[in-house]
C-alpha cells in the first residue's frame, strides 16, 4: 500500500510535528487519524450509524464520503485509522472549499470549556452573522497555471463582504493573488448554477435537513470540489460533500436547525452570486 | 376606556400598579414605549415595516398593523405615557386560546453588551432555545372541562424540555382535562394545526418568506397562536399566526435571518408530528 499525504487539504488537520495526518493510497481511498479524546470514536460511530440506516434515501447517501471501516495503518504506530472514499481521487485539479455550516459550532452535549472556546470563534468569524464560515480554499489560477489558497489568518477574520469576495475567486478564471484585480467570476453558472450544479446539490440536501431528525451535524462542514481541466469542454463536474463528523449526535427526533439556518444562509449567498454573474453575461 | 389585557400570556402585564400594555374597546393594543432603547426600537420597526414596498402584502397579514405612536394614560399612574398603538390580536376572539413561542436557537445577537449576552444565553441553555431552536414563552389553553381557562405558571413553562413542550403544544390542541398528567387528545388538532387556513399552513408561507428575505433580523421575536374556542355561531375556530415582540429587530444586511429561520423549521416539525399522529389515530377509529 502506498500512501502519502493528500494534496489538495484546504481545512483540518495536517501531519505536523510527528503528530499523524491524513493520508490517501493509490486505490481512492483516504484514511483519517483517528482523533484523541472521544472525537475520533464519535466520528466512527456515525460513519457506522449512517452507512447502515436505511432510512436515508439513496440521493442523500451521494453528499457522504462512502465508509470503509477503520484499520490499522503501517507507520502510523499501529494506530487506527478511518478509511473513507478519497473525494479528490477523481480529479486531476481540483478546487476545493471547506465550508463550516452551522450559526454555532458548540452544542448542549459539549464541555463548558469546549463551548466558550467555539462561541469566541464563532462570534469573530461569519459563523454568527452568517450561519456559516469559510474554513479554507484553493483554486486553480487558469492564467498562472498554479493553485491559489489565502492566507489561514485572513480567512479568519473576513467578514460578510469577504465570504462573497471568497465565493467569487472560488469560480473565477482571473488572477487571484492580485487583489487589485476584480474576480471574473468566470465559472459561476458551470460550478454554481445548473441542473446539477453546486446550487442544485445543496437544495437536495436542504429539503432532507427540513425533516430529517437521525443526526446533528454540529460543526460539520461542506466541501465544494470542481475539476479545473478542460473545463470549458467536459464542464466543472462540481461536487458537495458533507464532511468532518466528530462532534455528531443523535437527532432525538428534533432537526438540525442550526445546520439547516446556516445551510439556507449559505443558498442565499451561492444564489446572488449566480444571479449577479448571470446578470453580467448578459450585459 | 383603557383596561388590562384579559390574554396577555407573556411579556410585561400591566397589573399591580406595574407598566405594561392596555387595551380599548376597538380593537387596539397600547404598548408603552420603555424607557430604554427597545420601545424606540420597535416603534423604528413598525415604522420601517409598514411603508416596507418589499414586503409582500400576504406577510403583511402575519404582523399586528400598526397605528403610530399615542400619548395615553399609563398603567402604572405616572402619567401620559408615548404607546406605540397597534392593532389587538386577540379582541376579535371571544374565548381565544393563546400561546407565545420564542423562536430562534439563540435570542441574543451580535454587538450586544456582555451583560445582555449572559443573560440571554443563560436562559437559551436552561430552556429548549438552544436544543429545540424555540421555547414556549406563554400559554393560556380553554380548558373544556373546567369551562375556564388553564395557565401554567410562567416558571413551569420556562423549564420545559422537548418533552414538556411537545406535551403543550399538544394541550394546546386538547379537549380533555389539561392540567392533570391525562394524555392529551388533540381533538383540535386537524382544526386548529390542520387544514388549509390553519396554523401549519400559514407557518409554511411565513417559511417561505423566511428563504430569502434579508429585510430583517427578528432578534427574539415571537410567533403568537391563536384560535377561537366558543361554541355556537359559525363554530370555527379562525386559528391565526402572528409575529409579535420587535425590541430587538435589526437590519438583515443582505443576509437572511438564519437564527429564526432554522427554529421555525424546527417548530413546524412539531406541528407537523403532532398532526399526523393525531391523524393517525383518527384512522384508526380511536
Amino acid at each position: 500500500m502506498h500512501l502519502k499525504a493528500p494534496e489538495h487539504q484546504v481545512a483540518g488537520h495536517i501531519a505536523k510535528d510527528g503528530k499523524p495526518g491524513p493520508l490517501v493510497d493509490d486505490k481512492g481511498r483516504f484514511f483519517k487519524p483517528l482523533q484523541g479524546d472521544s472525537r475520533g470514536e464519535i466520528e466512527v460511530k456515525f460513519y457506522e450509524s449512517f452507512s447502515s440506516n436505511t432510512e436515508v434515501p439513496d440521493h442523500i447517501r451521494r453528499y457522504f464520503p462512502v465508509y470503509h471501516g477503520t484499520q490499522a495503518v503501517e507507520g502510523s504506530d499501529g494506530a487506527a485509522m478511518i478509511v473513507l472514499e478519497n473525494l479528490l481521487s477523481k480529479y486531476s485539479k481540483p478546487s476545493v472549499m471547506d465550508v463550516k455550516m452551522g450559526s454555532r459550532t458548540w452544542y448542549p452535549e459539549a464541555s463548558e470549556e469546549y463551548i466558550q472556546k467555539c462561541l469566541r470563534k464563532d462570534a469573530r468569524s461569519t459563523t454568527v452573522s452568517s450561519g456559516f464560515r469559510i474554513s479554507g480554499f484553493e483554486v486553480y489560477d487558469h492564467k498562472e497555471l498554479s493553485f491559489w489558497k489565502p492566507d489561514r489568518k485572513l480567512l479568519n477574520g473576513i467578514k460578510v463582504d469577504g465570504v462573497r469576495l471568497a465565493l467569487r475567486k472560488f469560480v473565477s478564471s482571473n488572477t487571484l493573488s492580485d487583489t487589485s484585480s476584480k474576480p471574473d467570476s468566470a465559472f459561476a453558472s458551470s460550478v454554481y448554477g445548473g441542473s446539477r450544479g453546486v446550487l442544485t446539490q445543496l437544495l437536495e440536501l436542504k429539503t432532507w435537513f427540513e425533516n430529517q431528525t437521525f443526526y446533528h451535524f454540529n460543526s460539520c462542514s461542506i466541501l465544494i470540489i470542481y475539476e479545473n481541466e478542460s473545463i470549458h469542454d467536459d464542464g466543472a463536474r462540481a461536487q458537495v460533500k458533507l464532511v468532518d463528523f466528530a462532534h455528531v449526535h443523535d437527532g432525538n427526533g428534533v432537526i438540525d436547525h442550526n445546520f439547516l439556518g446556516g445551510l439556507c444562509s449559505f443558498i442565499n449567498f451561492v444564489r446572488d452570486i449566480l444571479q449577479s454573474s448571470d446578470e453580467s453575461t448578459d450585459n | 376606556m383603557l383596561k388590562v389585557p384579559e390574554h396577555q400570556v407573556a411579556g410585561h402585564i400591566a397589573k399591580d400598579g406595574k407598566l405594561g400594555p392596555l387595551v380599548d374597546d376597538r380593537g387596539r393594543f397600547y404598548k408603552p414605549l420603555q424607557g430604554d432603547a427597545r420601545g424606540e426600537n420597535e416603534a423604528k420597526f413598525y415604522e420601517s415595516f409598514s411603508s416596507n414596498k418589499n414586503v409582500p402584502d400576504h406577510i403583511r397579514g402575519y404582523f399586528p398593523v400598526y397605528h403610530g405612536v399615542q400619548l395615553v394614560e399609563a398603567s402604572d399612574g405616572s402619567g401620559k405615557l408615548p404607546h406605540m398603538v397597534l392593532e389587538d390580536v386577540v379582541s376579535s376572539y371571544v374565548k381565544p386560546s393563546v400561546m407565545d413561542v420564542k423562536i430562534g436557537s439563540r435570542t441574543w445577537y451580535p454587538d450586544v453588551s456582555e451583560e445582555y449576552f449572559n443573560k440571554c444565553i443563560k436562559k437559551d441553555r436552561a430552556t429548549t432555545t438552544v436544543s429545540l431552536g424555540f421555547r414556549v414563552s406563554g400559554l393560556k389553553i380553554f380548558d373544556c372541562q373546567e369551562s375556564g381557562f388553564w395557565r401554567p405558571d410562567k416558571r413551569v413553562v420556562l423549564a420545559y424540555k422537548a418533552d414538556g413542550a411537545r406535551t403543550a403544544l399538544r394541550k394546546f390542541v386538547s379537549s380533555n382535562s389539561l392540567a392533570d398528567d391525562s394524555v392529551p387528545d388533540c381533538a383540535y388538532a386537524s382544526e386548529v394545526y390542520g387544514g388549509s387556513n390553519g396554523i401549519l399552513m400559514q407557518l409554511l408561507e411565513v417559511k417561505a418568506w423566511f428563504e430569502t428575505q434579508t429585510l430583517y433580523h427578528f432578534n427574539s421575536c415571537s410567533v403568537l397562536m391563536v384560535y377561537e374556542n366558543e361554541s355556537g355561531g359559525d363554530e370555527e375556530r379562525r386559528p391565526q399566526v402572528k409575529l409579535v415582540d420587535f425590541a430587538h429587530v435589526l437590519d438583515g444586511n443582505g443576509v437572511i435571518d438564519h437564527n429564526f429561520f432554522g427554529g421555525l423549521c424546527s417548530f413546524i416539525k412539531f406541528i407537523q408530528d403532532i398532526l399526523e399522529s393525531s391523524d393517525n389515530r383518527c384512522e384508526n377509529g380511536h
